[in-house]
């Protein structure tokens, strides 16, 4: 895991206002926590955050933070977004030790050719994005790999056959999916039939949680 | 058409359009997705005639999710009618959009096809709305600053 030095300013002013005005000078109000210390408001450079999170490790840069005369271990956690522009308007910082044993999301990636389901004109979904792992700081990966080059229509790759580094635990149920192989849902002669039916869907009403309507293969 | 399928009540008053989007603004279950940029009234026509574009469009494969769903009721008073009467009948049904509200999502296509899939689902919509790719993944930054 690659390490980065970060400037952060201590003492900013707290509020709404004053966080706007900060953005506006190109800084990011966060906050540092952790390991029994008192939160300490900071504000961080947007250009100097955006650099030491975009290195091999992603988020789970460890960043030690030169805040004033005190320098922490930190992780940045959780990340406030502009649901617009996409921007950062706040970050955590944790504060973490080199051999404490932490949770971190490391995302999932798949690597490879499912080779049978493209045959079967099947499709490869990915149900896991990122995986909840428990290691210490120096130890998590940048990303978990995933090879899909096994993988056929109807069957899935769990959570319990992944390789994960040693130092590596997870608490995720090992029967959790990361990858299905899904089986194509409408045939051609079933597309065509519809083709001619018209434009007359049925409804799609999500389920009883909330859980968006989905749906596969062609015009259905 | 996608509809509730029991309300508590029928007709609705019609609200301000203000602000932005408190969730659903992140690419969460696909690998690319529609997000509107302006506010909106969304109706079920309109979401099952973007869905329509874009599975046409990609023809094969691929999954598509629908982030937003119509469960407000719109009414209208027939042509002609003087006022008065009291409120009109329920028409038909909408979603309330907001600004960074992903609205489609889709998975399982290369990003040329999708982004063409989408642009075409687009042009369904009432308001300005845009492609945009899950984080990290794509050649999408993970952190926009």
């Amino acid at each position: 895991m690659s390490e980065v030095t970060l400037h952060a300013e201590v003492g900013r002013p707290l509020g709404s206002r004053a966080s706007r005005r900060l953005r506006h000078e190109g800084k990011i109000p966060g906050v540092v926590y952790g390991h029994g210390t008192e939160p300490v408001p900071v504000a961080v450079i947007a250009r100097d955050l955006r650099v030491a999170l975009s290195g091999e490790s992603g988020l789970n840069t460890l960043l030690t933070l030169e805040a004033g005369d005190r320098t922490f271990l930190t992780l940045a956690r959780d990340m406030q977004h502009h649901p617009v522009r996409g921007t950062v308007t706040h970050v955590d910082f944790q504060i973490v030790g080199r051999d404490e044993v932490i949770s971190a999301d490391v995302p999932v990636n798949l690597v490879g050719e499912a080779v049978e389901v493209n045959r079967g004109d099947g499709l490869v979904e990915q149900q896991l994005f990122v995986l909840s792992v428990n290691a210490r700081p120096t130890d998590i990966p940048s990303t978990i790999e995933v090879d899909i080059s096994e993988l056929v229509i109807g069957e899935s790759i769990r959570v319990g056959s992944l390789a994960l580094p040693p130092g590596v635990a997870t608490d995720v149920d090992p029967e959790s999916a990361v990858v299905v192989g899904q089986p194509p849902r409408v045939s051609v002669a079933a597309e065509a039939a519809e083709g001619e039916a018209g434009e007359e869907g049925a409804a799609r009403g999500p389920a009883e949680g909330g859980a968006p309507a989905a749906e596969t293969g062609g015009e259905g | 058409m996608l509809m509730p399928r029991k309300v508590k009540h029928r007709k609705q008053q019609r609200g301000r359009l203000t602000g932005t989007a408190k969730g659903g603004t992140s690419v969460t279950f696909g690998d690319f997705g529609i997000q509107a940029v302006e506010p909106g009234w969304l109706t079920a026509r309109q979401i099952e005639a973007a869905r329509i574009a874009m599975t046409r469009h990609v023809r094969r494969g691929g999954k598509v999710w629908i982030r937003v769903f119509p469960d407000r009721p719109v009414t209208q008073k027939p042509a002609e009618t003087r006022m008065g009467s009291g409120k009109g009948n329920p028409e038909h049904w909408v979603a309330v959009v907001k600004p960074g509200r992903v609205l489609f999502e889709l998975a399982g296509v290369d990003r040329e096809l999708a982004e063409e899939a989408m642009n075409r689902a687009i042009q369904k919509l009432p308001m300005k709305a845009r492609f945009v790719v899950r984080a990290g993944t794509h050649g999408a930054p993970e952190v926009l600053v």
